[in-house]
């Protein structure tokens, strides 16, 4: 870790890499472990994974050119896009709520991505930005989430482990990462969030939204968020503000999934249809305001496009 | 003409090592078996390199790798995955578990974050459970296990025709009727035959020829697919899982 | 970001027995914010003759009007409706006047020319957005969606469809694939032209 720390900060990085970075060959990536059922996650041993660095002056110049960075969309190798994801603390809890959809340009390359990725059963992170930067991250934060609690007999809290993870992507600061992702938990302090992203910020906070559509999500959210909120208010809240922005935004939609952080760990609330919201709403759930939650919808016969039906004329 | 630029001037290069080879790859999951299929061409721009390489691989006797995208990639990402599962065998004494092998290519793509495989994989194959599974990978390792997924040149028009077929989706069921949630094994192949002739026909980096693999679950019948033309066995251990493969011809224009 | 995906939307047509079908989306954006989902790109030309007009949402309008203007003229002149075919060079020559200061759109035509046995036949043709024509005989799609267009009326239409059938193929055609991109969907409408009547129906669709 320390060797791509000095590797990448400083201003001399460049200098210092046609020196430091001799192409890691294949074979010294494998370790002892490999042989075993450790996966590539067995280089633990050495203390951190190692990665294959190309060698040219400039590596974060060479990853910009060949992966799509959303402004370059005939680059060949497509890092998943587009995103909403929201999650905000309340008296109940935290409420964690993701849309689905991942898109290569115009392309809906899958509508049943799972955003929020269950570090252990009580802390959750969110997806945003690349989509295997954060999968790996976050399942590598859950392996040393457990090592703190073999090593220190109690978990982890909320705090030090978003820490642990800014530190983390903080030491691969300008290779190339991307992610924006909100870590949610509850610990000796009560229900925790915090937002971590690939620039190294962390930010301790009530309510955050993070992607494409969060603009839209954000509107419903700002408008209904209150700290004493009913679980119910709340978890309707969360599917109102991912149908907002699943609607409205075209890199954000297919299904709504909605979590909620208690004392106890994290519960999966369920998965909604974001089609199905917009037309018939949540269905017979609690907080359901027990119709869809489309403009059209509501307006039904209110409108001057369909007025409601004149009852006699004069 | 002369290329004066370069005298006066330092030109600067790109470190280009990738190029695309077109093609297109596919994979299906039923309850007790796994499609896993891809077409042989291989091209680069408008010219077609070989007629006949294969870009699906039996990896064990329940797990079959695509790979799509840059054929040198793809090649030696799919030797190193067949070396570790030799090296999990020697310590093991038994082929890796399907979700293992999963975890293990996001870690091998994963390990390339910075220089990456321009190869985008997809899994198939029978879990421990006896369930069929499809996995499907970005370049860089996010995986995600699925029932049916389209990757490579002809995604873009294989896929909504699979949304449609496998998942039903904007069909609604007949009164008191529903869905089925697994197809049977002929459909899936009839399928699978269909989303690639389509798919010959309206794109230029596929054709040539189809290789179907099947991965059949212990216990399971053949269920019609010994009287299947061109099937091939390719099961190497008695561990229960089968292998088949059914080769056909696409239209080579 | 390209022009031809800045508004979205997509149209496909398709030949049946007897009949033609035409069919788009219904959402105008401003790239990836949806702003209305009724916007209407597919325009009746004669009673058996309609055009649909993906790309710039600008353009959809400005052409609409011009062919409106140019099949006015041609019917006031000539005394009878204009037939596919015609119309199909007529819209050719309209954009290829710009070729190089294109309308960012490409035309889907649909209808049924008239025979010289006095029956009807069915005429489908596309150009791209400088007016170079393509006559296919079974189904012509344009706009954001069109490689996924292509993919699924490959693997679902066959030829010599009743109207119904049609209208089932077309629908489920369009639906599916605009479900697979992102700038096109927000509702749809299909048109079947049969000799006798023309049947347009709105499609409940996919809101995000």
């Amino acid at each position: 870790m320390n060797s791509l720390i000095q590797r990448y900060a400083g201003s001399s990085a460049a200098s210092q890499q046609r020196r430091n970075v001799s192409t890691v060959d294949d074979d010294d990536e494998f370790s002892d472990a490999m042989w075993g059922s450790e996966a590539g996650f067995g280089s633990l041993a050495k203390g951190v994974p190692s990665f294959m660095v190309p060698s040219v002056p400039d590596p974060a110049a060479f990853l910009r050119l060949h992966t799509d960075d959303h402004a370059d969309p005939s680059c060949k190798i497509k890092i998943q896009h587009g995103t909403t994801t929201l999650a905000f603390r309340f008296q109940g809890g935290v409420i964690v709520a993701v849309d689905s959809r991942a898109t290569a340009g115009s392309y809906v390359a899958s509508g049943t991505v799972k955003k929020v990725i269950e570090i252990n059963p009580y802390l959750l992170g969110t997806m945003a930005g690349g989509a295997a930067d954060c999968q790996y991250w976050e399942t590598y934060l859950g392996m040393h989430c457990r090592l703190h609690e073999l090593r220190n007999r109690e978990r982890i809290s909320v705090s030090a482990a978003s820490k642990y993870l800014s530190n983390l992507v903080y030491s691969y600061k300008g290779m190339g990462l991307s992610m924006g992702t909100m870590i949610c938990g509850w610990d000796k302090t009560g229900p925790a969030l915090f937002y971590v992203d690939s620039d190294g910020t962390r930010l301790k906070g009530d309510l955050f939204s993070v992607g494409s559509g969060s603009t839209f999500a954000y509107g419903v959210l700002d408008q209904g968020y209150r700290w004493d909120l009913t679980d119910e208010e709340a978890q309707e809240l969360g599917r109102r503000s991912i149908y907002a922005a699943g609607h409205r935004d075209a890199f954000s939609g297919n299904t709504c999934n909605l979590y909620h952080v208690k004392e106890h760990g994290w519960d999966f609330i369920g998965n909604y249809d974001i089609t199905t919201l917009h037309y018939d709403g949540p269905g017979n759930v609690s907080g359901s305001p027990g119709h869809g939650y489309g403009y059209e919808i509501r307006v039904e016969g209110q409108t001057s496009a369909n007025p409601p039906e004149v009852v006699a004329q004069a | 003409m002369p290329d004066t630029t370069s005298l006066d001037h330092p030109a600067q290069r790109a470190f280009n090592p990738y190029t695309e080879n077109g093609g297109t790859i596919l994979a299906i999951a039923g309850a007790d078996f796994s499609v896993i299929a891809g077409d042989t061409r291989q091209s680069e721009g408008y010219s077609i390199q070989t007629r006949y390489a294969p870009k699906v691989f039996q990896l064990t006797d329940r797990a079959v790798l695509a790979v799509n995208g840059f054929a040198a990639d793809g090649n030696m990402f799919v030797k190193k995955v067949k070396q570790r599962l030799e090296w999990y065998r020697h310590a093991h004494s038994k082929d890796m578990p399907l979700r293992a092998i999963a975890r293990l290519i996001q870690t091998m793509l994963y390990g390339r974050r910075f220089f990456p495989y321009y190869v985008y994989n997809i899994l198939g194959g029978i879990e421990e459970d006896g369930t069929g599974a499809v996995y499907s990978f970005d370049p860089v390792g996010s995986y995600e296990r699925e029932a049916c997924r389209a990757a490579g040149a002809a995604q873009s028009l294989v896929q909504p025709f699979l949304d449609n077929q496998i998942y039903f989706k904007n069909q609604r069921p007949a009164h008191n009727t529903s869905h089925p949630v697994h197809l049977p094994l002929a459909t899936v192949l009839s399928i699978v035959i269909d989303s690639f002739t389509g798919a010959t026909e309206r794109h230029i980096e596929v054709g040539d020829g189809l290789e179907i693999y099947v991965v059949l679950a212990k216990g399971r019948g053949l269920h019609g697919l010994e009287g299947v033309r061109g099937v091939q066995e390719l099961t190497a251990t008695d561990d229960g899982e089968r292998v088949f493969v059914v080769r056909r011809e696409l239209k080579k224009d | 970001m390209s022009v031809m995906e800045y508004n979205g939307g997509s149209v496909i047509a398709m030949v049946g027995k007897d009949c033609v079908a035409i069919a788009s989306d219904l959402r105008l954006g401003n790239q990836a914010l949806g702003i209305t989902s009724n916007f209407q790109r597919v325009f009746p030309v004669t009673n058996r003759l309609y055009i649909g007009l993906p790309g710039l949402g600008t353009d959809v309008t400005t052409l609409r009007e011009r062919f409106r203007y140019r099949v006015n003229m041609y019917t006031i002149k000539e005394e009878r409706d204009i037939q596919p075919e015609t119309f199909a060079h007529l819209v050719s020559s309209t954009l290829y006047e710009h070729r190089f200061g294109p309308y960012f759109i490409e035309p889907v035509i649909a209808g049924l020319s008239k025979a010289p046995s006095g029956g009807f036949k069915p005429f489908i043709a596309a150009t791209d957005l400088i007016g170079c024509l393509n006559f296919a005989k079974d189904f012509v799609v344009a706009g954001t969606a069109s490689a996924k267009l292509f993919g699924v009326a490959e693997g679902l239409w066959e030829p010599d469809l009743e109207p119904e059938d049609l209208f089932e193929t077309i629908s489920q055609t369009l639906l599916n694939a605009v479900d697979r991109d992102a700038f096109s969907g927000w509702g749809a409408v299909v048109h079947v032209i049969t000799k006798d009547q023309v049947v347009t129906r709105t499609l409940k669709g996919r809101m995000d």
